[in-house]
């Protein structure tokens, strides 16, 4: 029976693994030992807990210095390479915070609330959108639905910017509803998804009407201090092109009405429009169906793709009571989630090991794993800023792009494929030409990439790697080198057979450990590492090119 | 990728491209499949064209019976009846509830559909339509009812049934190909079957593919559990090993195949529309279909996309309602269809094929004020191919009489869908009951939709739209008349020409209107001989012989 029941017994290495592997973007090898040692509301604890580290902004190549203050000059590189440089720098980010949930969940509000790089236009709006995802990856996810709809870069995603009395565009709306809070139900009329009607797309839409960019990016919001749209007005300071008409929402909403609080020749005051979103996110959020929508979310996220009736039932039903009650604080849930027995397989007897290893690593968790969990260096922007970029662009963006993961640039509105299409939703990262990208991958880290002037960007050096203690404790011995990887590399215990194709067909190639053993000491006295490189290489392409290193 | 068994099968087939799949003795226990071979093997294919993000039917196929109405409610994005780039009207021989005008910009269409080579349905859609993209995609894909959920494709379910056993049992020697074939890196909803990987790979080039997946891969594991580790484990190991499989066959084929030398495909827009419209992301993809198709790949439906119809905002240019996305994206359509009906021609392909079009819905009648659309419903479906029954199916949505500002349905997705498994693919009704069809192709439900071929100009429906009349008096000798019709408003060229083919005169460059008409021409100035008369009119080509004594 899945439950949500807590677990309490230290964690050990294959659960604290598992947990590093879901709530973070990787863990290093010292990192497992160290969470190994916790109990699950430990180690949730300290994952949950904000770093508060503040990233500096991105830097500019043409200016040296950031332009988030408010806004890039002339000065500025253009604004297509700003947008790629802020980017980077979230990728950076990813890749190198120190261990924790918020960098995680942030992506996650990515794949929730995601728009698209090539319809925001202005990359301060790609700035403050991806420090809003920060600032509330791990607070409150009702507060955030409401500063979404205040972001300069969905506004320009779903056409807020032209939504206006008397035009409404219903873009906004709409997904706002179906994606972002509610989420569509199953049809049960003409126009009625259960969880509202085309006629609350249309309401809503009014709502939402009469907003506009703010090209300085200096109307700024006064809880979070980050950039965000303002009402046009009029000559009288007037919200001139809100509809300042009521609002009638349908019996999915119990036929309420939202209407402005404060009228001026019949024209809405600033104050009564943010006031009618207000009452509007209220008013979704105070449906039970929110509080479900978002609780499959985050379980499809970080549990599996499959809601069975039983976890509809026993594990998102209670995750969304408690949502609800927390007033949609997001830590609660999380805690409960990720130390229940459900989360640790340990709620169903029969099969063990079923969240364990059962989600497909998006090309994100594939690669920041790996960098993570190799400590693969890699510039940094008070370095050499232009080749900080061109890392992460050459051998990041490019690469995650092959696997299937544009990122902020999905295909269509909905997002990422692996987050919103049923039936397959993760496995939409599998196809015949991603999977082939994804084991690639093996061989640009180990070949190392260049930028075309033959400069090395980053490589992972696997005998260096190998070669020092606190990883592998004795790399004479063969059983125990494999044995120290694959536990922490791979999501769950694997056969016999398959330990001794990795030691014995892969690393000893078919030789015996004695010959291992002279090899590896005449590396050590000599410093000529040709032998063993060959083989730890080989051993190192054979676990990322494997259908296990693809799950997490 | 390079797994240890597959190695093995590739160094014993020697050169090792080819994986041929099953023993022959498997083959032949296989009853069923002998049974099935005959129908599963017509040959036909299917091209699916998506319309990704809900296309304006209504700027694509104009109803100009209402056009005041029509300009009414959309003034802003209303394709002109006037000036350069007016509509081009389809067919003045339709009844008046058929009149259409199509987007100026799709005269490959046009020319296409002068040879009998188009067919539209208007307004088609599905009970209750949802207006999300996504969730109405999938009802398009899965090939159900509004509220039903499936988590198989009408595709899938098609093949699954058409190739029992996949994906184990295959590759085969009867079918070596992907039973479906998706242009691009995912596989859509659309090939799911009910159980197991879908029925399709997808693939963006197949040479680039072959190499790709044979630099990478080891030893999969033996066996898996079964909890859902295992189950993923199991699913990522299946893709792999059709990867292996259809990897050195596709290369094959593609490497085998060409494309007609003569055949020019687009590349990109010619006029002004936003950056990111201008270049023609389909016709590569069509031409590599045809290219795959000549090097004698068998599979049966593939499936194409064009993206970037969900216009919101700016559909059109504020300052020219022709231009814009919208009018970008008609035209790589419009000429990508024919690049690559012409290259199916040259390639003797051309009876195999047939290409259809398919969106999420239509958009908004009315159009909002950010010079675009807002969801909609019905829309028609075009239909490219030598056995289409060319003309349309329908009748233009009434703009007078609106369901909630939107296009009332006059035929089900699946009347389409079930017409073309029905009597393109020639379907047995168990296939049909597969595809959830069987309530769409009986009795008043059935649509018409595929014919045969056009052969020539004397076929009814060119005959009745074009001709050209033999000279009279012939042979002549002072004068003599010459009489053509055309269907549409279009340019006509009339050359006479020499026995060799030299142009002598041009006897006609104009602008004709719609009906029959006539030429009389002085013969005294010219040498006694043979000569052709040629007209050249939209798509129609037709030459006669006059003899001057």
């Amino acid at each position: 029976m899945a439950s949500l029941i807590s677990y309490q017994d230290i964690l050990g290495r294959k659960k604290a693994a598992h947990l590093l592997r879901r709530m973070t973007f990787g863990a290093t090898k010292q990192e497992v030992d160290a969470f190994a040692q916790y109990t699950p509301q430990q180690a949730v604890a300290k994952l949950l807990k904000d770093p508060n580290l503040e990233f500096p902004p991105p830097k500019d190549t043409a200016t040296g210095q950031n332009w988030v203050n408010p806004a890039p000059s002339d000065a500025n590189s253009g604004n297509e390479t700003l947008m790629h440089q802020v980017k980077c720098w979230w990728l950076d980010q990813m890749l190198n915070a120190p261990l924790s949930a918020k960098e995680k969940m942030s992506f996650f509000m990515h794949t929730h609330f995601t728009t698209i790089e090539s319809r925001m236009k202005y990359a301060p709006a790609l700035y403050y959108q991806v420090k809003l995802f920060s600032y509330y990856a791990l607070g409150n996810f009702k507060t955030i639905a409401k500063k979404i709809c205040l972001d300069h870069a969905m506004l320009r995603h779903l056409d807020g910017n032209l939504n206006e009395v008397g035009k409404p565009n219903e873009n906004f709306a709409r997904e706002f509803l179906e994606l972002y809070s509610i989420g569509k139900g199953d049809q049960i009329g003409p126009t009625d998804y259960t969880n509202y009607t085309e006629d609350d797309i249309i309401a809503a839409s009014k709502i939402f009407s009469g907003y506009k960019e703010d090209k300085d990016f200096s109307s700024l919001d006064i809880e979070t201090g980050l950039a965000q749209v303002i009402i046009q007005t009029n000559d009288e300071g007037l919200a001139g092109r809100h509809d300042a008409s009521v609002k009638q929402f349908s019996h999915a909403f119990d036929n309420q009405q939202i209407a402005p609080a404060e009228l001026m020749n019949g024209k809405a005051t600033l104050e009564a429009v943010l006031d009618e979103l207000d009452q509007f996110v209220e008013m979704i959020f105070e449906k039970e169906a929110t509080a479900l929508h978002i609780c499959r979310k985050l379980y499809r996220f970080f549990m599996y793709y499959d809601i069975t009736d039983e976890v509809e039932q026993n594990v998102i039903k209670p995750l969304a009571v408690e949502l609800k009650a927390s007033n949609y604080e997001l830590i609660p849930v999380l805690t409960s989630l990720f130390t229940s027995q459900h989360f640790y397989d340990l709620d169903n007897q029969a099969k063990e090991d079923n969240n364990t290893g059962g989600i497909i690593k998006s090309p994100l968790d594939l690669m920041a794993g790996t960098f993570r969990f190799f400590k693969i260096d890699m510039p940094s922007q008070n370095t050499d800023l232009s080749l900080f970029y061109e890392t992460y662009d050459k051998g990041i963006l490019k690469i995650l792009n092959d696997q299937g993961l544009d990122f902020y640039e999905p295909y269509e509105v909905a997002g990422y494929a692996a987050y919103h299409q049923a039936p397959a939703y993760h496995r939409n990262w599998i196809s015949t030409n991603y999977l082939a990208r994804r084991y690639e991958f093996s061989r640009l880290l180990i070949e190392g990439i260049k930028n075309e002037d033959e400069q090395l960007l980053y490589k992972l050096d696997i005998v260096a790697y190998i070669d020092d203690t606190s990883n592998i404790t004795d790399p004479t011995n063969p059983e125990l080198l494999v044995r120290e990887l694959v536990d922490y590399l791979l999501p769950e215990e694997i056969t016999e057979e398959r330990f001794q194709y990795f030691r014995k067909t892969i690393l000893l190639d078919d030789l015996s450990d004695i010959n291992w053993r002279k090899e590896w000491e005449k590396y050590k006295s000599s410093g000529d590492d040709s032998a063993v490189k060959i083989q730890l290489e080989s051993l190192i392409h054979t676990i990322i090119q494997s259908p296990e290193y693809q799950l997490s | 990728m390079k797994r240890r068994s597959f190695l093995k099968n590739i160094s014993a087939a020697s050169g090792g491209l080819m994986l041929n799949g099953l023993p022959l003795s498997v083959m032949a226990r296989s009853g069923e499949m002998q049974r099935l071979a005959a129908s599963a093997d017509n040959e036909r294919v299917l091209v699916i064209i998506q319309m990704h993000g809900g296309n304006d039917g209504l700027n694509t196929v104009i109803p100009i019976n209402q056009y005041s109405q029509y300009y009414n409610i959309r003034p802003n994005i209303a394709i002109p009846d006037h000036g350069k780039r007016r509509f081009v009207t389809l067919d003045s021989t339709l009844t008046e509830e058929q009149q259409t005008g199509i987007h100026p910009d799709m005269i490959g269409v046009k020319e296409l559909y002068d040879q009998g080579k188009v067919g539209i349905v208007q307004a088609v859609s599905y009970e209750n339509l949802n207006g999300s993209h996504f969730r109405s995609r999938d009802i398009w894909f899965m090939g159900g009812n509004y509220d039903e959920y499936l988590g198989s494709g009408w595709m899938g379910r098609y093949l699954d049934h058409l190739y029992p056993g996949y994906p184990d049992a295959y590759p085969t020697a009867d079918m070596p190909d992907p039973l479906g074939l998706e242009i691009g890196n995912n596989v859509s909803l659309a090939f799911h079957r009910a159980n197991g990987i879908p029925t399709a790979v997808s693939v963006n080039n197949p040479k680039q593919f072959y190499d790709l997946i044979n630099s990478v891969g080891g030893e999969p594991p033996e066996s898996v559990a079964d909890t859902h580790y295992g189950h993923e484990l199991q699913w990522i190991m299946d893709i792999e090993k059709k990867s292996n499989q259809y990897a050195g066959r596709l290369k094959e084929v593609f490497e085998k195949g060409s494309n007609s030398a003569t055949v020019q495909y687009p590349e990109t827009y010619p006029y002004n529309a936003p950056k990111n419209s201008l270049r023609n992301g389909l016709a590569p993809q069509l031409r590599m279909i045809a290219r795959l198709l000549s090097g004698g790949c068998k599979t049966k439906i593939f499936l194409a996309r064009i993206g970037g119809f969900d216009t919101h905002a700016s559909q059109v240019e504020s300052y020219d309602s022709t231009m814009g996305v919208h009018a970008a994206l008609l035209y790589h359509l419009s000429e990508s269809v024919k690049a690559f009906q012409n290259d199916l021609k040259g390639l003797g392909l051309e009876d195999r094929v047939l290409t259809m079009t398919m969106s999420e819905f239509g958009r908004r009648a009315a159009s909002n004020g950010s010079w675009g659309t807002d969801h909609g419903t019905a829309a028609p479906t075009l239909i490219f191919g030598n056995h289409v029954k060319p003309g349309i199916t329908g009748k233009n949505p009434d703009l007078y009489d609106l369901d909630r500002n939107n296009l009332r349905m006059q035929h089900d997705y699946r009347q389409v869908y079930g017409a073309i498994v029905q009597d393109w693919f020639e379907a047995s009704p168990e296939a049909i009951q597969k595809t959830r069809f069987e309530d769409f192709v009986y009795n008043d439900k059935k649509l018409s939709l595929i014919g045969n071929p056009v052969l020539g100009i004397e076929d009814l429906f060119i005959a009745s739209r074009f001709y050209l009349k033999p000279c009279s008096p012939n042979p002549a000798t002072l004068y003599t008349k010459v009489n053509y019709r055309v269907n549409v408003q279009c340019t006509v060229e009339l050359k006479l020409m020499n026995q060799e083919g030299k142009l002598i005169s041009a006897l006609v460059k104009a602008v004709k209107s719609p009906g029959e008409h006539q030429l009389e021409m002085d013969v005294r100035g010219l040498q006694k001989g043979i000569y052709h008369i040629t007209l050249e009119a939209g798509g129609f080509r037709d030459s006669t012989k006059l003899i001057v004594v």
